[in-house]
């Protein structure tokens, strides 16, 4: 399932991602640099070893959600293209789970473009993590609703 | 008789576990918001009561004042886990 809007596109993918290809997606002449975050499956959290993650989504919402990050982004920030891609499904420690990648005339705001939208992305964008251990599994509760906007529902 | 309308309601990750369902359409009646829907949901499936919750209606996060509309797609998950 895939956006594109303008220079941006984001995606969510049940295929290993090629973060090479996703972050030079798009290399425009009037950027001199893209910042690429490649998020991937770690072994050790906490020390608790974890063999792989299952990653689900809302798929419709989720891209609605990546979209609607993208475009305040480009408020915020003085950046050309955004490319945003999931991955879903079952994960091997070391596989790319999520790539966000900004293209933007100089660093300093693509830096600052790509660190905003991981952060957001990992507050709003309805997609969750179970992560599969030696003795057990688990679903991962992001941050508690009461740290989010009173728009939420909290328990 | 109250009038009644028809909802369709989607977990996803934790709560679709608890609830064995992924999407299941009821009847609620008119006027109902979604935050007694959700109510009437912990009800069904008490283990839900150990997640923190969070709605959304037609995509979109919602708050449990929300009114529900006949057709609506409400959704019920926990805190997202993303990235």
């Amino acid at each position: 399932m895939e956006k594109i809007f303008n220079k941006n596109f984001c995606a969510l993918t049940n295929e290993p991602i090629d973060v090479g290809s996703i972050s030079r997606r798009l290399v425009p002449e009037n950027c001199g640099a893209i910042v690429t975050l490649d998020g991937f499956v770690r072994r050790f959290t906490e020390g608790k070893e974890t063999l792989y993650l299952v990653y689900e989504a809302y798929e419709e919402m989720a891209l609605k959600e990546m979209q609607k990050l993208v475009e305040t982004a480009h408020e915020k920030y003085d950046i050309e293209a955004v490319t945003i891609v999931h991955r879903l499904g079952k994960l091997q420690v070391g596989e790319t789970s999520v790539v966000v990648a900004v293209a933007a005339p100089h660093r300093k705001a693509a830096f600052e473009a790509c660190q905003w939208l991981i952060r957001e992305l990992k507050r709003t964008v309805p997609i969750w993590k179970k992560e599969i251990y030696s003795d057990g599994e688990k679903w991962i509760e992001g941050e508690s609703p009461q740290k989010l906007s009173s728009n939420y529902v909290s328990d | 008789m109250n009038k009644q309308i028809q909802v369709k309601v989607l977990f996803f990750g934790a709560t679709a576990e608890i609830t064995k369902i992924r999407e299941i359409n009821i009847e609620i009646p008119a006027n109902m918001k979604a935050g007694e829907l959700l109510n009437q949901m912990i009800c069904k499936f008490p283990s839900l009561k150990n997640c923190s919750l969070l709605m959304a209606v037609n995509q979109e996060y919602a708050n449990a004042e929300k009114m529900l509309e006949d057709r609506d797609e409400v959704a019920i998950f926990t805190p997202v886990s993303g990235g």
